[in-house]
C-alpha cells in the first residue's frame, strides 16, 4: 500500500501564499521522485522538511552607519507587539550592534555567515559617508562597502531614519552623508523616513514583508503609501487657525496654546506622515502637541533644505506661506 | 611583547568604537581605545540660526538622546540673555530626569547585563514558577531551533559569570519587563517632550508645551511604576550581583583607571540653583577614606590631538583650540581627542558624580571593601537613578505650585530672537557624565560651535605625555586568561557605557580650513 505524505498545516498554509495548493505540490514531488529514481514517500518528506526549514524566522540583519542609534532604540519603543517578541519570536536578529550579545570578530563571523546565506532583511539606520570612506568605519572596513556587501544577497531592503534614506543631517556635514537612494542607486529599498523612523511604520512595514512576503505598496520616494499618504498638515488640528491666521507667538499664553506654529517655524503642510493621527509613544503625544514646530523630517530636504528651524524665514516657509495666500493649500471645511 | 588582540565593533555601545590590547601572563598590559566614526555637526553649525543648534546637536546620540539638547540650550540662553522661568526649567527637569530614568535602565539590562549571566543556563531551572517557566521554554525552544540569535553567539562565560539558573532566568526575565519599563519612561517624557528619542520642546529660553494639570496627575502616575521598579528590581538587581557574584570582581577592583573624577553639576533642586541633585566638583588621585572634593574650574580643561586624527597643535583650552583634520597622520588612532583637568585624565559619570556628592549609599559599598572599577560603576548608576526619581516627584510639586499661580511663565520670550552677537557655554551632566557645549554668534549666526561629551573624556586615546584615557587606564590588569575570550575587556569598558557618536569631532577635510574658537 502506498505510503500517505502528511504536510503540515503550517507548511500548507505556506504553500498557499506561494500560490500552490496541496494537490499540485504532492504532484510535482511524484514526478521529480520518477526521474530521480526515489520513492515518492522519502522524497516528498524530504522537500516538505526542507521547505518547513525554510519558512524559520527570517534572518535580519541590522547595519548602522553615521547614526545616532535613534532608531534602534525607537525600535525598542514598539509595545504592541513587544519589542522582545519579535526579536525573540518573529524574526532571527543575526547581526545588531547596539542589541547583540557578540563582540568583535564572533559579531563580525555571523554577519559573514548570514551574507553567504543569503535571503535575509537588511536593515540600515544611519548614512553612508561619501566624502571620504575613513568617516565610517565598521571592523576595519569602510561602512560603503560593508552595505554594498550586505544588500547584494538581501531579500529586502528597509533605510530606517532621514539619515539612511535621503541623508538627513550627515548629509549636511563635512562628511557629506548619502541615504541608500544615492549608496545603491538602482537598488529597490523600502523608505521609513522622519527622525527617528516611527516604531509603527517599522513594526507594520516588517509584519506586512513577513505576512505578504511582498514589498507594501510604496511612494514615488520609496515610502509605504499606508503611512506617508497624508501631510502632516492635513490632519493637524490646529489646521483652522492656519487657514484663519492665528498664529502661536508667545508659548506663555494659554490663549495661544492651540494656535497654528508656522510662525514658530512649522513645515507641517510639505511633509507627509500620518504623525498627526498614529501620533508617537503609544499615543502620548507628537511634536506639534508638545508645541514644537513639525521639521519636515519625513522628507528628503531634512535637514539642510528646512532651516532655520524655528522661523518662518527658511525657503520652504516662504513657499508655504505663498502657497497660503494663493489658495493652494485647501482649507479645513473644503 | 605580548599578544595583541583588536575588539572591532564592541557591541551594545552607542556609536563605533575599536579596543585593541595587548596581553601578558593572563592580563591586559596594554591597552588603545579609537573613535572609528565622524559625522561634523559642529561645522556644520557654523553659519546657521543658533536655535537650530539644540535640535541639531540631539541627533548626536539617539540613545542619550536629549542631552546635547539640553546642554545646548543652557549655552544658548547664555549667550541670548534669556532668563528661563522656573516654571520652564521644572518641565526641562521632568522630561530629562525621564531620560535618566530610561537610560540607565537599558544601560543595565540591554546593554550590560548579558556580560555577566550564563544565558544557557537556563536550560536547568527546577524552579516552578510559572513565568520564569514562560521564559525557559522559549530559551530552550530557541536553541532547539538552533536560533538564539541575538543572544548568542558571545565571549564564553569565565569564573565571574553567574551560572546559577534561578538568578540567571531571573535576571533575563527582568531583561525583558525591563525593556517594557524603559519604553513607558520614555512615554512619561513625551508627555511634555513630545516624542522619543529626541525632544521636541526644549527651545532656548525655556520649553515649548504649556502643561495642564492631567498631564502632571499622569506623569506621577507614570513615575510611580518607573519607582516600584527601580526600587523593588533595578536596584536589589545590582546590589545581587554587585555583593553576590561578582563581590571578587569589585573587591579587584576591575576596572579602576586613574581614580581622578570629574562632574560639571546638574539637575536644580530651587529656581536659584543653588541646590543640585548632582553637585559639581573634582577629585584627584581618590582616597576612599578620605574624599577631597575641589571646586571645578573650566579654565583647567585642555584638549590634546597628539594621537588623534588632527594636525599638530599643542594641548589648548577648547575655547582656543585650532583644529585641522588631518587622516593621514601616522601616530593617531582615535577620532576622539584628549580632554585633561590640569593635565589629569579624567573619568567622568555616574561613579563620578556619586563620588563627588559623597553619596552615602556608594560609600557604605566602597567602605566594606569595593574599589571603585567596573562593578562599582553599575552601583552608582542605579544609586543615582533612585535620586533622579525622588527628584521628579519634588519637581512635580513645585510645578503643581507654579502652574496655579497667576502669571506662570515656561518660556522667556522677550529673548527668542538671536542676538546680533554673543556667547556663551552651557554644561551638564548627561548620564554618560559632564558634557560641555560653547558657541559663539556673531550677526545673528552661529560662528563657531564646540562641544567636549562625556565620551571624550573617557574614551581619550593618549596625550602629549603618553599618559593612556580613562578606559585605556582602566584596562590595565584585566584578568585575560584566554585571548580568544577578553569577556573582562568588554565588561570594564560597557561599564562606562560607551557613547562614542558624540565624542568625535571634525572639521571639514573639503577645505581643510582652520576653526578658531577664541573666548575673550
Amino acid at each position: 500500500m502506498k505510503k500517505e505524505v502528511t504536510l503540515s498545516k503550517k507548511l500548507e498554509s505556506e504553500l498557499e501564499f506561494h500560490g500552490v495548493n496541496r494537490r499540485d505540490f504532492l504532484k510535482y514531488c511524484a514526478a521529480m521522485a520518477a526521474v530521480l529514481g526515489l520513492s515518492e514517500f522519502e522524497f516528498t518528506t524530504k522537500v516538505a522538511h526542507a521547505l518547513e526549514a525554510a519558512s524559520k524566522k527570517p534572518a535580519v540583519i541590522w547595519l548602522e552607519g553615521q547614526d545616532c542609534a535613534g532608531c534602534s532604540i525607537s525600535f525598542t519603543q514598539i509595545l504592541n507587539p513587544p519589542a522582545a517578541s519579535i526579536i525573540l519570536d518573529k524574526i532571527s536578529l543575526r547581526y545588531h550592534e547596539t542589541v547583540m550579545a557578540s563582540a568583535g570578530h564572533l559579531a563580525e563571523k555571523v554577519y559573514h555567515d548570514t551574507v553567504k546565506e543569503g535571503g535575509y532583511v537588511l536593515i540600515v539606520e544611519g548614512s553612508v559617508p561619501s566624502a571620504d570612506d575613513r568617516f565610517c568605519m565598521v571592523g576595519g572596513r569602510p561602512f560603503r562597502a560593508i552595505v554594498e556587501e550586505a544588500a547584494k544577497k538581501a531579500a529586502g531592503i528597509i533605510a530606517v531614519g532621514a539619515c539612511a534614506t535621503y541623508g538627513g543631517i550627515p548629509a549636511a556635514t563635512p562628511s557629506k552623508g548619502i541615504g541608500l537612494d544615492k549608496a545603491l542607486p538602482g537598488k529597490a529599498v523600502i523608505n521609513l523616513p522622519t527622525c527617528p523612523v516611527h516604531p509603527d511604520h517599522l513594526a507594520g512595514t516588517v509584519l506586512y514583508f513577513l505576512t505578504t512576503g511582498k514589498v507594501p505598496p510604496l511612494d514615488k520616494i520609496g515610502r509605504p503609501v499606508m503611512y506617508f499618504r497624508e501631510s502632516v498638515h492635513d490632519n493637524c488640528r490646529r489646521r483652522s487657525h492656519f487657514d484663519a491666521g492665528r498664529f502661536l507667538k508667545d508659548w506663555n499664553d494659554p490663549k495661544q496654546k492651540e494656535w497654528c506654529l508656522f510662525q514658530k517655524g512649522c513645515k507641517g503642510p510639505m511633509a507627509s506622515s500620518d504623525c498627526p493621527i498614529r501620533r508617537w509613544n503609544e499615543g502620548i503625544n507628537f511634536c506639534i502637541d508638545c508645541g514644537a514646530p513639525c521639521q519636515g523630517c519625513s522628507e528628503p530636504g531634512f535637514y539642510a533644505g528646512m532651516t532655520p528651524l524655528y522661523t518662518a524665514e527658511s525657503e520652504i516657509s516662504k513657499r508655504i506661506w505663498a502657497m497660503r495666500e494663493a489658495g493652494l493649500i485647501p482649507r479645513k471645511e473644503s | 611583547m605580548g599578544k595583541k588582540i583588536t575588539i572591532d565593533p564592541i557591541t551594545r555601545i552607542e556609536g563605533h568604537l575599536k579596543i585593541k590590547v595587548e596581553i601578558e601572563n593572563g592580563k591586559v598590559k596594554n591597552a588603545w581605545s579609537s573613535g572609528t566614526m565622524a559625522r561634523g555637526f559642529e561645522a556644520m553649525l557654523i553659519g546657521k540660526d543658533p536655535r537650530d543648534a539644540p535640535f541639531v546637536t540631539s541627533r548626536f546620540c539617539g540613545v542619550c538622546y536629549s542631552v546635547h539638547q539640553i546642554t545646548s540650550v543652557r549655552a544658548l540662553d547664555v549667550a541670548f540673555g534669556a532668563k528661563v522661568p522656573w516654571g520652564g526649567t521644572l518641565l526641562r527637569n521632568l522630561v530629562m530626569g525621564a531620560q535618566y530614568i530610561y537610560d540607565h535602565l537599558i544601560h543595565f539590562y540591554q546593554l550590560a547585563a548579558l556580560d555577566y549571566i550564563d544565558i544557557m543556563a537556563i536550560a536547568k531551572y527546577k524552579g516552578k514558577d510559572k513565568d520564569l517557566l514562560a521564559i525557559k521554554d522559549k530559551i530552550v525552544g530557541l536553541v532547539k531551533a538552533k536560533d538564539t540569535y541575538p543572544l548568542t553567539p558571545r565571549y564564553e562565560p569565565d569564573d565571574f559569570t553567574v551560572k546559577d539558573p534561578e538568578i540567571v532566568i531571573t535576571a533575563v526575565k527582568h531583561y525583558i519587563d525591563a525593556l517594557k519599563v524603559h519604553a513607558q519612561a520614555r512615554n512619561m517624557g513625551a508627555i511634555w517632550g513630545g516624542r522619543t528619542p529626541h525632544y521636541q520642546n526644549i527651545v532656548v529660553g525655556g520649553v515649548t508645551s504649556y502643561p495642564d494639570i492631567n498631564q502632571v496627575a499622569r506623569f506621577r502616575t507614570m513615575l510611580d511604576e518607573q519607582a516600584r521598579f527601580i526600587n523593588e528590581v533595578y536596584i536589589p538587581d545590582v546590589l545581587l550581583f554587585g555583593t553576590g557574584p561578582l563581590w571578587p570582581l569589585a573587591e579587584m577592583g576591575v576596572g579602576g583607571g586613574h581614580y581622578n573624577y570629574l562632574s560639571y553639576g546638574a539637575f536644580e533642586r530651587d529656581p536659584a540653583g543653588k541646590e543640585l541633585v548632582f553637585p559639581a566638583g573634582v577629585i584627584i588621585g581618590l582616597d576612599p577614606a578620605n574624599i577631597k572634593v575641589d571646586p571645578f574650574d573650566h579654565k583647567k580643561v585642555t584638549e590634546s590631538v597628539k594621537y588623534a586624527w588632527y594636525k599638530e597643535s599643542k594641548p589648548v583650552h577648547p575655547y582656543d583650540g585650532e583644529q585641522v583634520f588631518n587622516l593621514e597622520k601616522k601616530e593617531a588612532y582615535s577620532f576622539v581627542k584628549a580632554p585633561r583637568y590640569d593635565g589629569k585624565s579624567m573619568e567622568v559619570g555616574p561613579l563620578a558624580r556619586m563620588l563627588v556628592a559623597k553619596n552615602p549609599t556608594l560609600l557604605d559599598l566602597v567602605g566594606k571593601g569595593a574599589k571603585p572599577g567596573a562593578v562599582a560603576r553599575h552601583a552608582a548608576r542605579a544609586v543615582e537613578t533612585k535620586l533622579v526619581v525622588d527628584a521628579c516627584y519634588n519637581w512635580l510639586d513645585q510645578l503643581l505650585t507654579e502652574m496655579t499661580k497667576p502669571g506662570f511663565k515656561i518660556h522667556d520670550t522677550a529673548h527668542w530672537d538671536p542676538p546680533e552677537a554673543g556667547m556663551g557655554a552651557g554644561f551638564y551632566e548627561a548620564p554618560r557624565g559632564a558634557l560641555g557645549h560653547w558657541v559663539k554668534i556673531k550677526n545673528k549666526k552661529i560662528e563657531n560651535y564646540q562641544c567636549v561629551v562625556p565620551s571624550t573624556w573617557n574614551a581619550s586615546p593618549r596625550d602629549e605625555k603618553g599618559v593612556r584615557g580613562q578606559y585605556e587606564e582602566a584596562l590595565i590588569g584585566a584578568p585575560v586568561p584566554d585571548p580568544e575570550n577578553p569577556i573582562n575587556v568588554v565588561r570594564i569598558i560597557r561599564s562606562f557605557d560607551p557613547c562614542l557618536a558624540c565624542a568625535i569631532h571634525i572639521i571639514d577635510p573639503q577645505t581643510n580650513e582652520i576653526r578658531k574658537f577664541v573666548i575673550e
